[in-house]
């Protein structure tokens, strides 16, 4: 088992082994204790149709275009991809979501003022909100993975398409084993859900070069510090105009 | 006793404190959402606390910014030559060898300090709003958040300049905050064109 405790975790999907069976979204619901909700059949397996608030993650199910089949089906798994360089984190004005010394994105729903700001902050659509309109995500199992076991949807998959460990290693074997492109592992400084591929991850409909959006980016380099190296700018030029200038004095000659 | 002159009515005065007062809180609790200032955030009460104080005083502070026209926009979109003047001679704060021209009420600085304060209090306000009522909306978060910050730079700027003027620069000055009045000889050297309008000199 892996527990350097001081390197990055991370979960590896390798969409090419997923079955789809979806027993990681069961394992999800029953370690989090989060409700079934009602869906209606439109025609896919997917289901739910996209991440909820009591849905941390999901089976993607996509037919694509085959010459060998009649139809390819790809099975890939969505959720919080636990970035690096997290615009979720860096915009909550709480400090509800943070990362916990594993790498994963996790928070403190007590302190969410539900805002939805990590909403605007993050680049693949994932944090959901509760109907007291609080925030909800797959965390990594940051209580799990803290007292050293694994994911609870990682533990529950039955063929390796979901693993969990030391994220340098994961992405380490996977290339040995031949998965020519590894999604995430530098966007957003890295992901904590890095995906394995011998096929170009567009094809499984990951979004090509996230990013942080150019607001979020924008507002976290320039308009934040500005407003206090604004503040302190004033107050060091004020100081100094009062020692080196003066007051205004009031002369007598001055009517 | 010398003979005194009332520059600020009382309701000015008055408003002028629910203004300065709700907008040191907001920029308090927001400076604590901004950096995480847990301490602050814990003497408001926690964050869930102070966002609906933030969200709020808001309220407070736009009412009392719209009330505030009343007292200050005729006088904000009048200029003169000797307003120029006062620009060329960074209004005698730069040196006090320089000679300052007759003011009126307020000084073009004063002025410009008010309009920019209106600009970015209706910035602030209608982006506060959208980001409180409309957060369901993407397109209007997004753009909010970023106007929100965006006026609270200017935000961050002119008021303690402001303060610091109204304070320790001009020393006398916050008196006019406070009972509303000054000695008349005073207003005569600092206000001549206030006074002769009035009919005092
Ligand atoms: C606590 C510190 C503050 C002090 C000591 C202070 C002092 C003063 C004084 C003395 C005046 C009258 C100037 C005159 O009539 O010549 C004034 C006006 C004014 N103050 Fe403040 N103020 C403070 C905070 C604020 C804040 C936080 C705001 C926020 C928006 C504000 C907004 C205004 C406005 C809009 C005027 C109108 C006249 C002008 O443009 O100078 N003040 N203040
Ligand atoms: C009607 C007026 C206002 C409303 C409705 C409002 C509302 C909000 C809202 C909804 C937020 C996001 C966090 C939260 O939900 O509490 C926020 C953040 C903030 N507000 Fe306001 N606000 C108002 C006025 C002001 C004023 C006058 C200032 C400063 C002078 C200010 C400074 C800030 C700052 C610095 C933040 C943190 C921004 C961030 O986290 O990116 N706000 N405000
Ligand atoms: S995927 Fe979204 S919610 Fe997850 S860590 Fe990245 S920014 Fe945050
Ligand atoms: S909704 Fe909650 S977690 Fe999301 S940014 Fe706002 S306070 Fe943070
Ligand atoms: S890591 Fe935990 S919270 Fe995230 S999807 Fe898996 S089981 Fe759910």
């Amino acid at each position: 088992m892996a527990n350097e405790s001081n390197s990055r975790k991370a979960i590896l999907v390798t969409p090419e082994i997923c079955i789809g069976c979806r027993a990681c979204q069961v394992a999800c619901k029953s370690w989090n204790q989060l409700p079934a909700s009602k869906t209606k059949n439109n025609g896919t397996y997917q289901n739910p149709p996209d991440l909820e608030s009591n849905t941390f993650n999901i089976i993607r199910f996509a037919e694509v275009p085959s010459k060998e089949t009649p139809v390819r089906w790809l099975f890939v798994s969505r959720r919080c991809m636990h970035c690096e360089d997290a615009g979720c984190v860096k915009i909550c004005p709480s400090g509800a979501l943070y990362k916990t010394a594993e790498g994963a994105v996790a928070y403190d729903r007590d302190k969410c003022i539900g805002c939805k700001l990590c909403s605007t902050g993050c680049p693949f659509d994932v944090p959901r909100y509760d109907k007291e309109g609080k925030v909800s995500k797959c965390h990594l199992c940051f209580d799990r993975i803290a007292a050293n076991m694994t994911p609870s949807c990682v533990k529950t998959c039955p063929t390796g398409a979901l693993k969990y460990g030391d994220r340098a290693e994961l992405i380490a074997e996977a290339k040995k084993t031949g998965y020519t492109t590894i999604y995430g592992e530098n966007d957003l400084k890295g992901l904590g859900s890095v995906y394995a591929f011998k096929e170009e991850p567009k094809l499984y409909g990951l979004k090509e070069n996230p990013a942080l959006p150019s607001s979020v980016a924008f507002w976290h380099s320039y308009l934040k510090p500005l407003s206090w190296i604004g503040l302190g700018g004033v107050v060091a030029a004020a100081a100094i105009h009062y020692l080196a200038i003066g007051p205004h004095k009031e002369e007598k000659e001055e009517v | 006793m010398a003979e005194m002159v009332r520059k600020s009515s009382v309701d000015e005065i008055v408003n002028h404190w629910v203004l300065a007062g709700s907008c040191i809180l907001l920029a308090l609790s927001g400076f604590a959402f901004l950096f995480h200032l847990d301490g602050v955030a814990g003497v408001f009460g926690g964050y869930n606390v102070m966002k609906d104080v933030h969200n709020w005083l808001g309220v407070i502070f736009a009412l009392s910014l719209l009330y505030s026209m009343r007292h200050y926009l005729k006088d904000a979109f009048e200029y003169d030559a000797d307003d120029l003047q006062w620009f060329k001679v960074a209004g005698g704060y730069l040196s006090h060898k320089v000679k300052v021209p007759p003011m009126g009420k307020y000084n073009p600085g004063q002025k410009l300090y008010y309009l920019a304060i209106v600009a970015a209090g209706i910035a602030i306000t209608a982006s506060g709003l959208g980001m409180w009522l409309m957060k369901d909306d993407a397109t209007v978060l997004m753009y909010s958040h970023l106007i929100h910050n965006l006026a609270f730079v200017i935000f961050a700027i002119a008021v303690p300049v402001h303060i610091y003027l109204g304070t320790l620069a001009n020393p006398g000055t916050f008196k006019l905050m406070v009972s509303g009045t000054l000695p008349l000889e005073e207003a005569k050297r600092r206000y001549p064109k206030w006074m002769k309008a009035a009919g005092r000199m």
